[in-house]
């Protein structure tokens, strides 16, 4: 019985994301997670085996987020889809600048991250005005 | 301070296996892709982040519409029948038809 569960997502995470949208006084019945939990596996194993017929007929081996989201959309879940892509994209443009970031410097790393993490991107197109209380006395943000 | 959305929530929380920003489980997500097919071999990292949202999505819907159901039965708790109904009324949920019926017909007494 153990080995079912692994097919399973958790059912605590299952029911807080459907309480998340329903009223407060909204009660939801431990069978009716149970059939939620079995959707969402079905879900995820048709959606990834429309992906994978797809890389298998072009020749590649790996399923990636692309893939997902084109079976998404193939298989009816346009609204979907489009979150999805946009998800996906900001996703990967994230791990671009994070990748970057490494690559500037590990030094000045946390303030950078904490602004990155505010939603702000550091701004590396103009001199930095460096205000005094800057720490790492960096100045790689200062082309010369 | 802006409500984490999306974004913000990939951003505070990274990709790491850990469920944080992330309310599904990625190792687990990944595990149920795998047995999908035999063909599944490789899976990228951001497949599963796509589902998490994906699988978050779905819920939300079928959510949504078993809870118009239960508050038409003049209910307040939503149960594994509102479930059903609301997988057989909508089209896009046809893959789900033959597994909530399957749910549904597990309920009744087996014959000996």
């Amino acid at each position: 019985m153990i080995d079912e569960q692994d097919k399973l997502l958790p059912i605590a995470n299952v029911g807080r994301i459907m309480k998340h949208i329903l009223p407060r006084n909204a009660k939801i019945s431990k069978e009716a997670k149970e059939t939620m939990q079995e959707c969402v596996s079905e879900f995820i194993s048709f959606i990834t085996s429309e992906a994978s017929d797809k890389c298998h007929k072009e020749n590649r081996k790996t399923v990636n987020g692309d893939d997902i989201c084109w079976a998404l959309s193939s298989l009816g879940f346009d609204n979907n889809s489009e979150v999805m892509l946009k998800y996906l994209h900001k996703f990967r443009e994230y791990e671009r600048q994070k990748a970057e970031q490494n690559k500037a410097s590990s030094s000045e790393e946390k303030d950078d991250v904490t602004s990155y993490r505010l939603g702000l991107q550091p701004d590396t197109s103009t001199p930095l005005e460096f205000r005094v209380l800057d720490k790492g006395g960096s100045s790689s943000a200062n082309p010369k | 301070m802006k409500r984490a959305g999306t974004y913000s929530g990939i951003l505070s929380g990274g990709i790491s296996g850990k469920t944080g920003p992330h309310l599904l489980p990625l190792a687990r997500i990944k595990k149920i892709m795998k047995q999908s097919s035999d063909d599944v071999k490789m899976i990228s990292g951001e497949a599963p982040i796509v589902f998490s949202k994906a699988c978050e999505l779905l819920i939300e819907e079928i959510t949504k519409r078993a809870w118009n159901i239960t508050v038409q039965g003049k209910r307040r708790t939503i149960c594994k029948e509102d479930v059903a109904s609301a997988v057989i009324t909508t089209d896009t949920f046809d893959f789900l038809v033959n597994l909530v019926s399957d749910s549904a017909n597990s309920q009744e007494s087996p014959r000996p």
